[in-house]
């Protein structure tokens, strides 16, 4: 069954297509990797998905229910959790509090949402910068709190972009392993990364997107030796 | 089941108690300070703090930079004086009204800028206020313009005034602090951090952000209102820029988005105002350095000195107890 399903999506700065009838589903309990060269769109896609941007054309459903131009709360709140390209945490909360915020925000009552808080900032091995300030954490620390922030209420997808970016491999290692547990009791994924191995390690189906346009949807390793996706990352003399 | 302290509501108790300690010397000081124009000085400083308060929930908590808070302190105080200036009604109606009628305007300014932000938001404020300051002083046939209002006074004793106002103002930091306390802390804090990621989150930050609104302007309003009782005349003077500044100040050299920061600054500012008085204008621009260099190098404001005292004073390692105790 769909969980997410991206119908003829389309969206225009300006004059220029960022994307382009974008449109595929992705299934209940999938992982499904989102790659492309930079600029290909998946970002704006996230945008559109998580309401920070309205699509100019085309549809968003989730379980069956159209949520195309909901606002980021209101999609939040139906369990649209999404992680930031650039992180974004609370920086003058403590590590505790920025996971409060979405807990509390999506409905759990205190007890319960201190009680999940400590379990994820162990997880994350983020115990002993529990009470400091997120702004002075690493950008690593950050990215993993942000990370975090996402699974306080288990989301009916998580939208993750670049979370393994400019990270250190151990913190990388700790979120594959936190992705890859999620995953096997039947979270559903969508995972935008330039970091191939990781994709291929943790995504059994990934897309692949060029000038705002899906140019490849299968497999993952099929995905990776189309001749189409590696024209689209190293050119016409490559392919 | 009681929650955990995080460090952050730590903080907000240790302010709390350090504001609860800010009063109960206020409380004391009569005793001392028995000239009852320096008395009257105290109680304006009280309705400061009220307003420093208030202002210190939208920009302190929430990120807001409302150049309002003086408007509402004389739009709360004109809605009490018209009251009684045209229907007689008694200061026990007129004051809740003037709350009332502040929150309603405060609630249709904060959907107004509810898409501002930085720049934009403060200028629209500041719009907002000179809008309302000019207009009462040109409706000379509703407000009598300039000549201002006499409103009557409330008590006979200027003591009487002194309590009143201070267990208003602690009454009102009780109510910020368990405001702080609960989820509506935690979503007001991280508007104020990062708007995108509080909704991305499922914080209603639409909602909240005009909840401080309505909220703040109501506090303003019941200052503005027992100013205006207090001092038995209000006039458009109430909603000058000056006096935003002054707030502004308060809040920045006390610390902003801490809980005693805007009380402390607002008797420290105002006391030092009636001893600059004699400099005139120049006392402004006193403030306006110090506003300066506290928000280029003591961001904290006077807070963040106490708060370093209180955390070398718990870093200090307990004296060893000998083996033969």
């Amino acid at each position: 069954m769909a969980c997410l399903s991206i119908d003829r999506v389309s969206k225009f700065f300006g004059g220029l297509k960022a994307l382009d009838n974008v449109t595929f589903s992705v299934n209940e309990g999938e992982l499904v990797g989102l790659i492309g060269p930079n600029g290909s769109g998946k970002t704006t896609l996230l945008n559109i998905l998580s309401g920070y941007l309205s699509a100019d054309s085309g549809d968003v459903v989730l379980h069956g229910r159209p949520i195309t131009g909901l606002r980021p709360e209101a999609l939040a709140r139906l369990g649209v959790l999404r992680m930031f390209q650039l992180t974004r945490v609370f920086p003058r909360m403590s590590v505790l509090d920025n996971l409060l915020v979405t807990g509390s925000a999506l409905g759990l009552p205190e007890a319960e949402a201190e009680g999940r808080a400590r379990e994820l900032i162990e997880d994350l091995t983020l115990t002993r910068m529990m009470h400091l300030d997120a702004g002075q954490l690493s950008g690593g620390q950050r990215k993993l709190l942000e990370f975090g922030s996402c699974f306080m209420v288990p989301p009916r997808i998580a939208l993750l972009d670049e979370p393994f970016a400019a990270v250190h491999p151990t913190m990388k290692e700790i979120m594959a392993d936190v992705i890859r547990r999620r995953h096997a009791a039947g979270q559903t994924f969508l995972l935008v990364s330039h970091d191939m191995p990781v994709i291929v390690e943790l995504c059994p189906r990934a897309i692949c997107m060029n000038a705002g346009t899906v140019i490849a949807d299968e497999k993952t390793r099929a995905v990776l030796t189309d001749p189409v996706v590696i024209e689209a990352y190293l050119g016409e003399a490559a392919a | 089941m009681a929650v955990t302290f995080s460090d952050t509501r730590m903080r907000d108790r240790i302010q709390l108690v350090f504001s609860l300690g800010i009063f109960a010397l206020v409380a004391l000081l009569p005793a001392i300070v028995r000239n009852e124009y320096w008395q009257g000085v105290l109680i304006v400083s009280m309705y400061f703090a009220m307003l420093a308060a208030a202002w210190n929930l939208l920009a302190g908590y929430t990120g807001q930079f409302s150049l309002a808070p003086a408007a509402f302190g004389m739009i709360g105080a004109y809605v009490t004086g018209l009251l009684s200036y045209h229907f007689n009604a008694l200061p026990l109606v007129g004051i809740p009204a003037s709350v009332v009628v502040a929150a309603a305007i405060g609630f249709g300014l904060g959907c107004i800028v509810l898409r501002l932000r930085g720049p934009y938001l403060a200028l629209t404020t500041l719009s907002f206020a000179e809008i309302f300051r000019l207009v009462i002083s040109n409706s000379i046939e509703i407000t009598r313009g300039d000549l201002g209002l006499n409103v009557p006074g409330l008590f006979d004793h200027r003591l009487t005034w002194y309590y009143v106002m201070l267990g208003v103002l602690v009454v009102i930091q009780l109510g910020l602090y368990f405001l702080l306390r609960a989820p509506a802390g935690l979503y007001l804090r991280a508007i104020r951090d990062d708007e995108i990621a509080a909704a991305s989150r499922g914080v209603k930050t639409v909602l909240w952000k005009t909840n401080a609104f309505t909220l703040s302007a109501a506090i303003s309003g019941l200052a503005g209102a027992l100013y205006g009782h207090f001092a038995q005349f209000v006039s458009p003077e109430l909603g000058l820029l000056s006096q935003t500044g002054i707030i502004v100040s308060m809040v920045v050299i006390g610390g902003l988005g801490t809980l005693p920061g805007p009380i402390g600054g607002a008797f420290l500012v105002y006391v030092a105002s009636e001893f600059l008085r004699d400099f005139g204008g120049y006392q402004l621009i006193v403030f306006a350095l110090l506003v300066i260099i506290f928000g280029r190098f003591f961001r904290e404001g006077l807070w963040g000195f106490f708060r370093r005292a209180i955390e070398r004073t718990a870093r200090r390692p307990a004296p060893a107890t000998s083996a033969a105790e």
